[in-house]
């Protein structure tokens, strides 16, 4: 396996990044930056676009950039790219984000975890960038938000752009929204912090078959109406709306559960589990969150008693799957 | 201070009525506008960002009316955003409760000043919604409305936010004309150019630029946006005080009404004025790239042509998808040992029949490739067939359907299309029509 250099590719063909986050993430501001830089670049050319649905705050989206030295005009999505983001952890339970990357591509995570241990996790061969985007931005920012750091890696992973450009044009971006002075420098702070967090390694971790494209062979019979066969997401759990890292938690080791019900009612995806009770008539025993619950925080906001909290859970390690 | 009297103006009579020369004094209207550009500019813009620019740079838009639909939202938000930043800003915008309701406003705009240009953008349900009053637009001989058409699948189930060009074809009888765009710069011209050619005193006829929903209006590229000043300049050359043709200065009120023996007169004025499209559009295209040193108006784009003697296979089709197409062409042909050509139509409606036919008669088979449904071989299909039609051989038509709904068209589903252009090259014809997808025949 060779790594394949990002320069050579957009110097020879086209340089074709997707991205994977969840809705308010930050992602696509993150793919606007990267194409605002790469055009103060005249000699390169650039088509960058968002992906998403109508669907609410944390549900998947996907953004897209191409960059060349020759004019783009091929106008099909990204299925095959060099290089992928993986925004939010959390998206990886329902896209395999290194889905038609070669062997020897460049993966970008936005996380806590080392190259090495993302390598392994994912099964990836090739060059692979981390930042703890969400802390940085916690850190300078005030907001567990990890674009910036994102934008900041990706041009790093690409190479060939100075520091400074990397920061002016972000800030750039950011004047043309009069956003305030202090908040100009607050960015700059955490554009400078990512420069110097990022951490990359070279892997060989994939198997044979890992993140192969599926290849469609037509849809069969179709029910009325059928459009799952083309959804971004293998199934429609709205439990992948939720925010990364926290779970709803039901506890209840007192057993104060009154059997008021109102958990019941009031929940939008009628997971919350309960049997009868002779005194109450219903006694609450918790919820069946991996599916279904989208932390609409309805329960804990309703329960009397507070037996429903987000508990941290760091879902993407525990449970995304390697496709193959 | 009172308005002053008609009779202070020269009258001048017209086959339509009489027109009172200078009643409304445009110069103050030119003079307050703020130039967005000075010099030429490069900027960063998605499809509607470069729409939404392009208007607010011609001094004759001073009304935006409008009305927030997917995908076409942020051209109504950008010139916002542009009309509050600017202090004195002499532009207006009209958000309206529905979208009839934005096409009746232009059409009583339009009419009321014959000199300015009144334009909206809207999609799929918001054209459908103005049905009725684009159809009257379209015959009403007001060149000043344009409707820009972000494509998006018409009012089908479920409902789908993905661009398609089927309110396009749906409205493809209603009388306007219909320019379909590719790419961030080709909107930006095509919109500094169509009232040009829709305010011509031969055309007089109301414009519909057109870009696909997502695929390009929510792309971003490099744009280069000329100085207001030279776009101003361009423009009126081309446009200038004319007369009107009859039917919004009251002369159907009674004697040219539908029962009339004289309607007919008024209908076939409408078609020649349509049909002089066709002449006064690559004149307007030629000074364009004559002015700013980029193609203007055409008919259609072409790839792949030689200078003479003719092509295996022609690919016909239209918007951003064609330019995959163009991505894999010369691989393709190079492995198949075939000469490959493409057609991407620009004007649609009307259809340049004749030089479709002039180019396509150079080629043994034709692949036609549809984006929108029909209920038979394609609205594309048939127009090519029909300019086919009088050749003493013409080639073999093979028509294809992809991207419905606004769905991805990927490399694999275009060398799955050509393959079967290649099918009909050996003679075995393909059904009338297949739809395509992922590289698939369904």
């Amino acid at each position: 396996m060779n790594p394949l250099d990002p320069r050579t590719i957009l110097r020879d063909s086209v340089l074709e990044i997707r991205g994977d986050g969840k809705a308010g993430g930050g992602l696509v501001l993150a793919f606007q930056s990267l194409a605002s830089l790469a055009l103060t670049d005249p000699t390169l050319n650039v088509q960058e676009w968002p992906f998403f649905s109508s669907a609410r705050r944390g549900a998947n989206i996907r953004a897209f950039v191409r960059i060349s030295a020759r004019p783009i005009r091929i106008a099909c999505e990204v299925t095959r790219p060099s290089m992928v983001l993986l925004m939010d952890e959390g998206a990886a339970r329902s896209v395999d984000f290194a889905q038609g990357v070669p062997a020897g591509g460049t993966f970008v995570f936005n996380t806590r975890h080392t190259p090495d241990e993302c390598a392994r996790h994912y099964r990836l061969s090739g060059r692979v960038f981390t930042i703890a985007g969400d802390d940085i931005g916690t850190r300078y920012l005030k907001a567990s938000i990890g674009n910036v750091s994102a934008y900041v890696t990706m041009a790093h992973a690409i190479g060939g752009f100075e520091p400074t450009s990397v920061i002016d044009s972000f800030l750039a971006t950011l004047k043309k929204r009069r956003i305030p002075e202090a908040v100009l420098q607050r960015n700059r702070e955490a554009l400078e912090a990512s420069l110097a967090e990022v951490r990359s390694g070279v892997f060989d971790e994939s198997r044979p078959g890992d993140h192969e494209p599926p290849r469609f062979a037509g849809y069969g019979e179709l029910p009325v109406g059928a459009q799952t066969a083309l959804r971004l997401s293998q199934t429609n759990q709205t439990a992948f709306y939720a925010r990364s890292g926290v779970r709803l938690q039901f506890a209840d080791p007192e057993g104060k559960c009154n059997g008021c019900s109102h958990c019941i009612t009031n929940c939008p995806e009628g997971i919350i589990l309960w049997e009868p009770d002779p005194k109450s008539g219903v006694r609450v025993t918790g919820a069946e969150v991996s599916s279904y619950c989208k932390l609409c925080n309805e329960c804990i906001s309703v329960c009397p008693f507070n037996l429903f909290t987000e508990a941290p859970f760091e879902e993407a390690w525990q449970e995304a799957e390697v496709s193959s | 201070m009172s308005a002053p009297e008609l009779t202070a103006f020269p009258r001048v009579t017209t086959p339509s009525g009489e027109r009172y020369e200078g009643v409304i004094d445009l110069e103050p209207v030119k003079r307050a506008h703020k130039p967005l550009y000075t010099e030429r500019t490069e900027v960063t813009a998605d499809g509607n960002a470069a729409a939404a620019l392009a208007v607010l740079q011609m001094w004759r838009c001073v009304v935006y009316a409008g009305f927030p639909i997917t995908p076409s939202t942020k051209w109504i938000e950008m010139i916002s955003a542009h009309v509050a930043g600017q202090a004195g800003c002499l532009k207006r915008i009209k958000l309206m409760e529905a979208e009839h309701a934005v096409a009746d406003y232009l059409a009583a705009a339009a009419a009321a000043c014959r000199d300015l240009i009144f334009p909206t953008a809207t999609s799929s349900v918001g054209l459908d919604h103005m049905y009725e009053t684009v159809k009257s637009l379209g015959a009403s001989g007001l060149g000043n409305v344009m409707i820009i058409n972000v494509y998006r699948a018409t009012a089908n189930y479920p409902l789908c936010i993905e661009g398609d060009p089927s309110d396009t074809f749906g409205q493809r009888d209603a009388g306007m004309i219909q320019v379909s765009c590719r790419g961030k710069q080709q909107i930006y011209d095509t919109i500094l150019q169509i009232p040009c050619v829709s305010m011509h005193h031969d055309v007089l006829t109301p414009s519909m630029p057109g870009f696909y929903g997502i695929k390009d209006s929510h792309r971003n590229a490099r744009l280069l946006c000329e100085p207001d000043a030279a776009i101003h300049e361009f423009q009126d050359r081309w446009i200038k005080p004319c007369p009107l043709p009859g039917l919004i200065n009251g002369d159907t009120a009674m004697g040219n009404c539908v029962t009339s023996r004289h309607f007919q007169g008024f209908k076939v004025a409408q078609r020649r004025r349509y049909e002089k499209v066709l002449e006064v559009l690559p004149r307007i295209g030629a000074d364009f790239e004559r002015s700013f040193g980029r193609s203007g108006l055409s008919y259609f784009e072409t790839v792949g042509w030689p200078e003479s003697g003719g092509v295996d296979l022609a690919v016909v089709s239209m918007g951003p998808d064609f330019g995959t197409f163009e991505e894999i062409r010369e691989g393709y042909a190079k492995a198949h040992g075939i000469k490959v050509a493409g057609l991407c139509i620009r004007l649609l409606s009307p259809f340049p029949r004749e030089a479709v036919r002039e180019k396509l008669r150079r080629a043994r088979t034709v692949l036609v490739v549809n984006q929108a449904h029909h209920q038979g071989r394609g609205h594309l299909t048939l127009d090519v067939a029909d300019a086919l039609i009088n050749l003493p051989s013409p080639p073999a038509v093979v028509s294809a359907f992809c991207g419905m709904g606004g769905a991805d068209v990927s490399e694999a589903t275009w060398e799955a299309m050509l393959d079967n252009g290649r099918r009909a090259l050996s003679g075995d014809m393909p059904p009338p029509y297949q739809i395509f997808h992922e590289g698939a025949a369904l």
